[in-house]
């Protein structure tokens, strides 16, 4: 029988001590919201976060989850992944925890493409230590919490995590929670790894990125309806992975937010394993037996390494 | 009769063969009923630089190695200068005629420091500084060069292949010649060393016969060497007896990011995700293989084996020391969230990059000191091959049970030594399981209602809970609250009073020997099978000595060592370090302090005849701390 929707309360009832006005709000309502739209089951979803105001996540949700270490939240989420592919699983971290602390992370996990979601806050700054620059703060932008302006230029995550080789890369903005939501179940319906960059005003530190400065700029991808960014053939693959690119690019006045490249044809780790070890997605590692019934190993070693035998 | 006792050096370039010669020569004297003992050498390099093995053969099974070698094959000149002095009266060296022409000078892959020491060594000797002064050495020292033709007798059999590669079978092939043993024995060593190249078995067959054919023709005589019945038995290296342990003891997922001495397991573990079961399995078991995952750095291969225990699976990961530095992190977090997670540590030279290939024993203090804050770890050490397994299988029990990270400390020398191991027992260990959580509607991840400090372990997937690095309280959310605060820490670090209580003191410390001995050595490690063959050899001389061999600090059995070391008459503390750190663990945890050392940190493995003639000096009181030298 299939469970109501409101069978499933996704909040926790743990108080939220986000600054008011902060961006991850709107996250929390477009995770929740999507997980609802797909009647999913607490247990079937995990989330995973690092360190900052976007490692909180977790706490706040009804799902299991693990708030981790800085920078670390996409190998806990490959590890979980990974030992029981059958989760849907979820990083929440900011833009200091996956582009700067944990970047090589982020990097990798677009080569193996496990399957997991990945959130990625950006505010452009790191709030919780007080406003520091982050990653994708601009060269030379002066926000109140700086002492001068900024020294570093700033990364492009779209364009990272399609150079990375993530299937699914998305914008998403925290006040568009409708379309955020959107994002955020075509990301989990999707097989490969997925990022979706959801910009994000901090009210207490930036005070350039403001809430209206987003609203004046943001426009949706999808609008367009000759904006098919979805290649579910290898011949598509080059012209819309360039067209994804050059909109990475586009950022100033008008910043598109949507979809900007969806690949269905990359194989996820979890499939190229599953070639490997025959019955890996029947009994992942999270579901074998490792021992009979009386407590002793059920493995063979002698015919398993069997090359190191003399006789 | 004496028995046999072989000690051999293969020695060559790296990338010359000399494990695919190593092999075969095992192979060869397994089959005739021998045992074998065999640490590689190698430098941090692919190709060109000075690598060897060093074998011991027995009957009964050698637990060490010593110098001099009664043979030697030089499968360059390198070999010939760089083990001067390895060599024994009588002892018999095998190279090839057109080294004759090679100059010091011109030994681009001996390091200059080494050189340095080689050319003052000839010098000081009057001897020349080429192959004629080396070899004028070794006949004044009453060994015996033998020069043989390696092209000529390589391309009268084989005219197609550049001869260079077919030395190291020829190098072999004379040994065991020479050795007196039976031909149809190298055959089938040449089989088993390249089983994977099935394409060059014929040629090498062929470099065989042709070695023994010189042999014969030669004017040695060799006598033939006596056979015995031959067992079953795997030849393994620590790194593989290490991955055969933690496969039979439930590992399902293993992570790793490349590092000498340790990516030899994860790699062998790769080769083998798809495990085969016992045959005899009538029950219905949910069973597929193992996943292993090469990670982009240790940061990555230590969270992400954490990340996989969440949803139940048996997970590890292995590294080196630089390696196990960038995991301190993610170990701390695992002691703090209750995390089972087995780490395998292979030492090598530190400090930094240090000796990337050589031995060392200097991240003992390391391993119990990892990570920051104060919380539960074990650590626990192997010293031979049946300990790599077993204790393999322990650490993912101990990890599992007491939910927290268990570091299972090897070093390079046993991470690389060879030996034949006649049984595995599957029974020996049993498989222990992390407590179950039956409550999966209003779980408590962190439930105080325990005396144990052991909660039950929900997973991913089965229960909703949280866990985070911050302090906790049972749910699993952050808290800084005091009196949560204190309750948790005491939850956490009770688990090792339990495990201190529960493990048998066996898997703790063992002391072998007579307990009024005269000498009591302490060790760890490797050096565990060479002591207890220094034991036997001072026994032979009259000396009495016992070995009180650590293998958990932590816990520590302080009482059991305290009572031991208490009635002990000359203490020698023997590890691979410079600062003695397991002397430094007993006077921490019971106030005994250790004055006499034999210590070596030259990055070689220790020998027979080196410990012996240290303790000797140690007993006639002619020092009170000894730093070994051999190796090359």
């Amino acid at each position: 029988m299939e469970k109501s929707v409101e069978k499933y309360n996704y909040r926790s009832d743990i108080t939220i001590d986000w600054c008011p006005g902060c961006g991850d709000f709107g996250i929390v309502s477009a995770v929740t919201q999507a997980l609802a739209n797909m009647k999913m089951d607490p247990k079937d979803v995990v989330a995973l976060s690092g360190i900052g105001c976007s490692g909180k996540t977790p706490h706040y949700l009804n799902i299991a989850g693990a708030h981790t270490l800085h920078g670390r939240s996409i190998p806990y989420a490959v590890g979980v992944k990974l030992a029981n592919p059958k989760l849907n699983v979820l990083v929440m971290g900011g833009d200091g925890d996956l582009l700067g602390i944990g970047a090589g992370h982020l990097v990798a996990e677009g080569r193996r493409n496990s399957g997991i979601v990945v959130l990625l806050y950006n505010n452009a700054v790191y709030g919780l230590t007080k406003g520091q620059a982050a990653p994708t703060m601009p060269l030379g932008e002066k926000v109140k919490s700086i002492p001068r302006p900024n020294m570093f230029d700033k990364i492009n995550p779209i364009a990272l995590a399609m150079a990375s080789g993530y299937s699914f890369v998305a914008r998403g903005f925290s006040s568009e929670i409708k379309q955020l939501s959107m994002l955020i179940e075509r990301a989990m319906k999707h097989k490969g790894s997925s990022v979706i960059e959801i910009l994000q005003p901090c009210p207490t530190y930036n005070d350039v990125n403001t809430l209206d400065w987003f609203r004046k700029r943001v426009y949706k991808l999808e609008d367009d309806k000759s904006w098919d960014p979805v290649v579910n053939d290898k011949s598509e693959e080059d012209e819309k992975f360039n067209r994804g690119y050059d909109m990475s690019l586009k950022w100033g006045d008008k910043i598109p937010i949507g979809i900007f490249y969806e690949n269905n044809t990359v194989p996820p780790f979890t499939e190229r394993l599953s070639k490997i070890v025959p019955d890996y997605l029947k009994y992942p590692p999270s579901d074998q037996d490792v021992s009979d019934k009386d407590g002793y190993t059920i493995v063979d070693p002698i015919k398993t390494f069997i090359e190191k035998e003399i006789e | 009769m004496q028995e046999t006792d072989i000690n051999l050096l293969v020695g060559g370039p790296q990338g010359g063969g000399i494990d695919s010669a190593a092999n075969m020569i095992s192979m060869a004297f397994s089959l005739a009923g021998y045992n074998i003992y065999g640490i590689r050498e190698y430098h941090s390099n692919i190709k060109g630089r000075h690598s060897y093995i060093h074998f011991r053969i027995m009957h009964k099974r050698p637990k060490s190695l010593k110098y001099p070698v009664d043979i030697m094959v030089a499968l360059d000149p390198d070999t010939l200068f760089e083990h001067m002095f390895d060599v024994s009266h009588n002892g018999k060296i095998i190279y090839d005629t057109s080294f004759d022409k090679f100059e010091l000078k011109n030994a681009r892959m001996i390091t200059s420091d080494t050189m340095d020491r080689i050319v003052n060594e000839l010098k000081s000797r009057n001897l020349t500084l080429d192959i004629h002064g080396i070899l004028d050495y070794f006949r004044s020292v009453g060994a015996m060069p033998i020069a043989m033709p390696f092209d000529k007798l390589i391309n009268n059999c084989v005219p197609e292949g550049p001869a260079t590669r077919y030395y190291n079978t020829l190098g072999a092939g004379t040994t065991l010649a020479i050795l007196g043993l039976d031909i149809e024995h190298a055959y089938e060593g040449i089989k088993y060393a390249f089983s994977k190249k099935p394409s060059v078995v014929d040629s090498n067959l062929k470099v065989i016969q042709a070695a023994y054919d010189y042999v014969d023709k030669s004017e040695i005589k060799p006598e033939v060497l006596k056979t015995y019945p031959v067992i079953p038995r795997m030849l393994l290296t620590g790194n593989d007896a290490v991955s055969i342990g933690k496969l039979m003891g439930g590992l399902r997922f293993q992570t790793y990011y490349p590092i000498t001495p340790a990516s030899d397991e994860s790699t062998l573990l790769e080769n083998h995700e798809d495990i085969k079961f016992l045959e005899n399995e009538t029950e219905n078991l949910k069973k597929a293989g193992l996943v292993v995952v090469q990670c982009e750095d240790e940061l990555s291969a230590v969270n992400m084996a954490n990340g996989a225990a969440l949803t139940g699976a048996r997970s590890a990961t292995a590294t080196s020391g630089p390696g196990f530095s960038l995991m301190a992190e993610g170990i701390s977090f695992a002691g703090m969230t209750e995390i089972p997670v087995v780490i395998t540590f292979y030492q090598r030279g530190g400090p930094s990059t240090g000796l990337p290939t050589r031995n060392g024993q200097a991240d003992l203090l390391f391993a119990l000191n990892t990570g920051h804050g104060e919380f539960p770890k074990m650590v626990i050490s192997s010293g031979d091959m049946e300990e790599c397994i077993y204790d393999a299988m322990n650490a993912l029990n101990y990890a599992q049970k007491y939910q927290m990270p268990v570091i299972h400390l090897v070093d390079k020398t046993l991470a690389n030594t060879m030996d034949l191991v006649p049984e595995i027992d599957i029974k020996k260990v049993k498989i222990e399981k992390y407590k179950d959580n039956n409550n999966h509607e209003n779980y408590k991840r962190y439930d105080l209602k325990v005396d144990d400090g052991i909660s039950p372990y929900g997973v991913f997937g089965k229960d909703i809970f949280w866990m985070t690095g911050d302090e906790h309280n049972e749910l699993g959310h952050v808290t800084e609250d005091t009196s949560m605060r204190d309750k948790m820490m005491e939850k956490r670090m009770r688990k090792l009073l339990v495990a201190d209580r529960e493990i048998p003191l066996e898997d703790k410390v063992i002391l072998y020997g007579n307990k009024d001995a005269e000498i009591t050595y302490v060790t760890w490690g490797s050096q565990k099978s060479l002591l207890l063959d220094v034991i036997d050899e001072l026994n032979k001389d009259g000396i009495s000595a016992n070995l009180l061999y650590l293998k958990m600090f932590e816990p520590f059995p302080s009482e059991y060592v305290e009572k031991v070391l208490k009635n002990s008459k000359l203490i020698i503390d023997v590890e691979s370090n410079m600062t003695g750190q397991a002397a430094k663990v007993i006077r921490m945890n019971t106030g005994i302090g250790i004055n006499n050392f034999i210590l070596k940190y030259n990055g070689r493995h220790m020998t027979l005849d080196e410990v012996i003639k240290s303790t000797k000096r140690i007993m006639n009181k002619e020092l009170e701390m000894a730093v070994l030298e051999n190796g090359s």
